[in-house]
């Protein structure tokens, strides 16, 4: 039961941070491999706020946030939108300039030391023979929040329907009206939001250093890649299914006789790209395109 | 594109070429300056700086002054064996400073022999380390001294079934092998290593749950996955003695772990400089250390022991690498230590440590045979 | 004199897998991002058995047979898969196969490396190791510069541009996509062999995801798929990174700007590329 627990907390985490991601790669079509760095950014953010400049902890998670979506828009305007009509895979090799360049400005900006988020309200809480801070509930509750309320946001206004709309077929939904390249602009810019959530869930509940950022990316993408390229509610059920898979895989005794050595623990989300990929290539979730 | 690139690599050598010399003694100094280690770099950079400008204020050596040439080694072989073909070949330093990865020590190495340069590594603390060539020697305790220590404290306090959980790192690994060797066999009830970079070690925790151990030994690479680990085992309930190794000498330990961290012991030297003039010097010049003030304290005495070694043999590589073998013991921040047959230094005592009220107290002397 | 030696050895020595790699991604435009994890078989493949008692004749026997057949599994999820599910595949097995090495502890000593790897007889110097990588590196060249122009490189660049239509000219994509890959393996090898030997070292931090980023950088900043171009970019990329030691910069920074500086010059390098990077079909 423990390890459902631990794989709540972790999954909350993943799943933040790959439901923006399946967003933009539903929508736009393309690979953010900066986006391990844009977490971190947000968490760093936050943490710069909170702890030198002393601002209350609600104040510095806004302005946190608020840096996520700035540092995404730039993201977009620059290494995106200039590149993806061209060829939808040139993003993926211009973020991978992107996260060099992040990485160094990190780097420059708040130096190497691991920096962590402080909270109040560490108090420990038994429930059904699960433990957990406080804190941690709190996050796990404000991520099903905000994925929810996206969710509302998605499947019952007006700004959803046109963006399914676009998901489905931008150049029909241009036509009809849906300023397509605005939605891109946006959906990226959520994503930028949803990443810095993500980091600043992380400094939180562990804490923020540079060397994570490539491991978050790597897990998002098992998310995406599992839950069917572009739905967001597979890529968020699948992060939490990766994240209690870890969880389990090291910490079960298997058919009572062994362990799985921990160092594997990372590999399972690596496995659950190559299995998908060749078995099942389009995704636990995949909803086919619809066609005339 | 190509043209853009030409131009600044093209100054860059030209620049090389008419560097200033003979005015200086050139150090050289290898270390993870970028990656995952980085952290450490930094505080060994920030511990030969420190050592370097009080030398030279105090007049340098023999009327010159001393200059760091600092090279990147990113950690890695490769980076390392560039870096010290560029110090050796092509600064022509003295004397380098570094690795501090194993990986970057042990390719740097065979350059530094070749052309006779000494190193004191003050981080590496692999035992392919000592054999690592004649003019290699290091500050930093080999694992040996220390891991007996442990294993003296264990037995000592009557902790007879230890669980490991150790980041996979050259050091933590180097530490663990090391350990292992000088438990009793059978007395590591749980040894399992994690990810660098993974701060979500609750699985393998509960996991341990099931096994039956009378003390933990977070071994991670920096203070911040050790207090991680701490935390983390305490929120899982347990109530077990945490002991840890130097990584947890730190006050950041307190910060990250909060009241988690009341009660952890860690075995030690005597004093890396905490709570000593040496670390208010070092925050007032450098600010808090990155990963760990030990760091930076090691680097510290490499430094000066080479300085020792140049005012009394001259800049001479096989005439320092003599000196270093026959060297008196010196007196550092880390203790009083000299250098034996394969480069180890020797002499170095351990204490245990405890963190009392979010302070770290010195608790008792251990005495090895 | 000595640095120079040097980096003449380490630029040829890393001739053959760059230029095997270039093949693969720059010529034939698939999205290969595993070249690193062909590079860590092949230096596994080759020294585990080394160090565990093996000669070296056998030993590379054996690191061969591994290499190629890592690089036949490689070519076969290329022609499997979609382009980009491909490139995330391959960075997947490239991360798996590097956490084996790291765990697998009692074979490959895990993250401490493999130390002490012996030299050939007759590469002992600096200068020896940049006379032999400069021959080899030279060979492979002519042998590159040779396919590229025969019918091979024709067929190569005709499947990149129009799969289909390639197709139906008769070209075989099984057969042309499986060279590719074992060409780009023996380079893999050859280079690490060489390397290894050269640091008498071999390290799982020599065989991470940045390395990679590096090879790309490569390739993008000298025209995909130009051997001359490739080998102009190389070149002048590795004299930017080691001739960024010789810049008065405070060394706390200067690692945060080679890193800020190399992005963006992949950057840059994309911007100008950036119709050509990847095939569009030809039209009339």
């Amino acid at each position: 039961m423990q390890l459902l627990m631990n794989g709540l907390i972790a999954g909350s985490l993943a799943a933040l941070i790959a439901g923006g991601l399946a967003l933009v790669y539903g929508v736009l079509g393309v690979f953010n491999l900066a986006l391990g760095q844009m977490v971190l950014v947000g968490g760093y953010a936050t943490w710069w706020f909170h702890v030198p400049l002393g601002l209350p902890l609600s104040a510095s998670i806004v302005l946190g946030l608020l840096m996520g979506a700035a540092l995404s828009w730039a993201s977009f305007e620059l290494f995106v939108n200039p590149f993806y009509k061209h060829h939808r895979f040139l993003p993926l090799v211009t973020t991978i300039a992107l996260s060099m360049i992040l990485d160094a400005a990190i780097l420059l900006l708040w130096s190497e030391r691991p920096r962590s988020i402080p909270t109040t309200g560490g108090g420990m809480i038994s429930i059904v023979g699960m433990q957990a801070t406080f804190t941690q509930l709190t996050l796990i509750m404000c991520t099903l929040l905000l994925l929810c309320g996206f969710a509302c946001l998605f499947h019952s206004t007006p700004f959803g329907r046109k963006l399914r709309a676009v998901v489905q077929n931008p150049l029909a939904a241009m036509s009809l009206g849906v300023p397509a390249p605005l939605l891109h602009r946006i959906v990226f810019i959520m994503s930028g939001v949803f990443a810095a959530a993500g980091g600043i869930f992380l400094g939180i509940d562990q804490t923020l250093s540079t060397t994570i950022a490539f491991p978050l990316t790597i897990k998002a993408y098992a998310a995406i890649i599992a839950g069917g390229k572009g739905n967001i509610w597979g890529a968020v059920l699948c992060a939490y299914l990766i994240a209690i898979l870890e969880q389990l895989l090291v910490g079960v005794h298997w058919f009572g006789t062994f362990y799985v050595s921990a160092g594997y623990q990372s590999t399972v989300a690596l496995l659950f790209i190559i299995v998908f990929l060749l078995w099942k290539p389009q995704g636990l979730f995949a909803t086919s395109q619809r066609l005339a | 594109m190509k043209r853009l690139a030409l131009l600044p690599s093209l100054a860059m050598l030209a620049l090389a070429a008419c560097q200033p010399s003979g005015t200086t003694i050139k150090i050289g100094l290898i270390g993870p300056l970028t990656g995952d280690a980085a952290a450490i770099g930094a505080d060994m950079l920030s511990g030969t700086r420190l050592a370097i400008d009080r030398i030279n204020a105090a007049g340098g050596i023999n009327g010159k002054q001393l200059e760091l040439i600092a090279e990147d080694g990113k950690c890695s072989g490769a980076d390392a064996a560039n870096a010290a073909q560029k110090l050796v070949n092509v600064d022509k330093v003295v004397a380098i400073i570094g690795g501090l990865c194993s990986g970057e020590t042990l390719a740097a190495a065979p350059i530094a022999e070749a052309g006779k340069v000494p190193m004191i590594s003050p981080g590496s603390s692999s035992p392919d380390v000592s054999k690592a060539g004649d003019f290699v020697f290091r500050d930093y305790p080999s694992d040996a001294g220390k891991t007996k220590a442990m294993a003296k404290y264990f037995a000592d306090n009557k902790l007879a079934k230890v669980a490991l959980m150790s980041e996979n790192t050259d050091y933590a690994q180097a530490l663990k092998v090391s350990l292992k060797k000088d438990l009793p066999a059978g007395s590591v009830v749980f040894d399992e290593n994690v990810e660098p970079g993974t701060k979500d070690f609750r699985s393998l925790l509960t996991r341990m749950k099931s096994a039956q151990f009378d003390v933990f030994v977070p071994n991670a690479n920096s203070d911040a996955v050790d207090a991680v680990m701490v935390q983390q085992f305490r929120q899982q309930g347990f109530t077990q003695r945490i002991t840890g190794a130097d990584t947890m000498d730190s006050a950041v330990v307190v910060q990250v772990a909060g009241d988690a961290a009341e009660g952890v012991t860690l075995i030690n030297v005597p004093t890396a400089g905490e709570g000593t003039k040496f670390e208010t010097d070092v925050k007032a010049k450098y600010g808090e250390p990155k990963s760990s003030i030990s760091w930076v304290a090691y680097a510290f005495d490499a430094m000066n022991v080479f300085a020792q070694a140049f005012k009394a043999a001259g800049t001479d590589g096989p005439a320092v690498r003599d000196y270093l073998y026959g060297m008196q013991p010196y007196t550092g921040i880390v203790g009083t230590f000299h250098f034996d047959k394969a480069g180890d230094p020797v002499g170095i005592s351990y204490v245990s440590k405890k963190f009392t009220g979010g302070k770290i107290i010195t608790v008792g002397n251990i005495t090895l045979p | 004199m000595q640095f120079f030696w040097h980096i003449v050895a380490m630029i040829c020595m890393s001739i053959p897998n760059i230029l095997g790699f270039n093949l693969i991604f720059g010529k034939g435009k698939i999205f290969h991002f595993g070249p690193i994890g062909v590079s860590t078989v092949a230096t596994y493949g080759v020294f585990v058995p080394l160090m565990h008692g093996f000669s070296y004749p056998s030993a590379i026997a054996i690191g061969f047979v591994l290499t190629m057949i890592i690089s036949l599994l490689f070519a076969w999820l290329a022609l499997r898969l979609e382009p980009d599910a491909f490139g995330v595949m391959a960075i997947a097995i490239h991360l798996s196969l590097l956490a084996v090495v790291i765990n697998w502890i009692s074979l490959t000593r895990g993250t401490r490396g493999l130390p002490d790897i012996p030299r050939f007889f007759f590469l002992q110097t600096t200068q020896s190791f940049a006379l032999f990588t400069f021959i080899i590196a030279l060979l492979w060249i002519l042998f590159l510069f040779v396919l590229h122009r025969g019918s091979f490189g024709r067929s190569l660049d005709a499947l990149a541009e129009q799969l289909w239509y390639a197709g139906s000219l008769g070209i075989d994509r099984r057969w042309v996509t499986v060279i590719a890959f074992l060409i780009g393996g023996l380079g893999a090898l050859i280079t690490n062999v060489i390397y290894c030997q050269y640091v008498f070292l071999v390290h799982p931090s020599d065989l991470n995801f940045p390395v990679f980023i590096f090879f790309v950088m490569v390739v993008v900043a000298g025209k995909p798929g130009s051997v001359p171009g490739v080998l102009c970019s190389l070149i002048l990329l590795t004299l930017l990174r080691e001739g960024m030691r010789f810049l008065p910069i405070p060394s706390e920074f200067i690692g945060s700007l080679r890193l800020l500086l190399f992005g963006l010059i992949l950057f840059v390098a994309v911007w100008v590329r950036r119709d050509t990077l990847f095939p569009k079909a030809r039209s009339v």
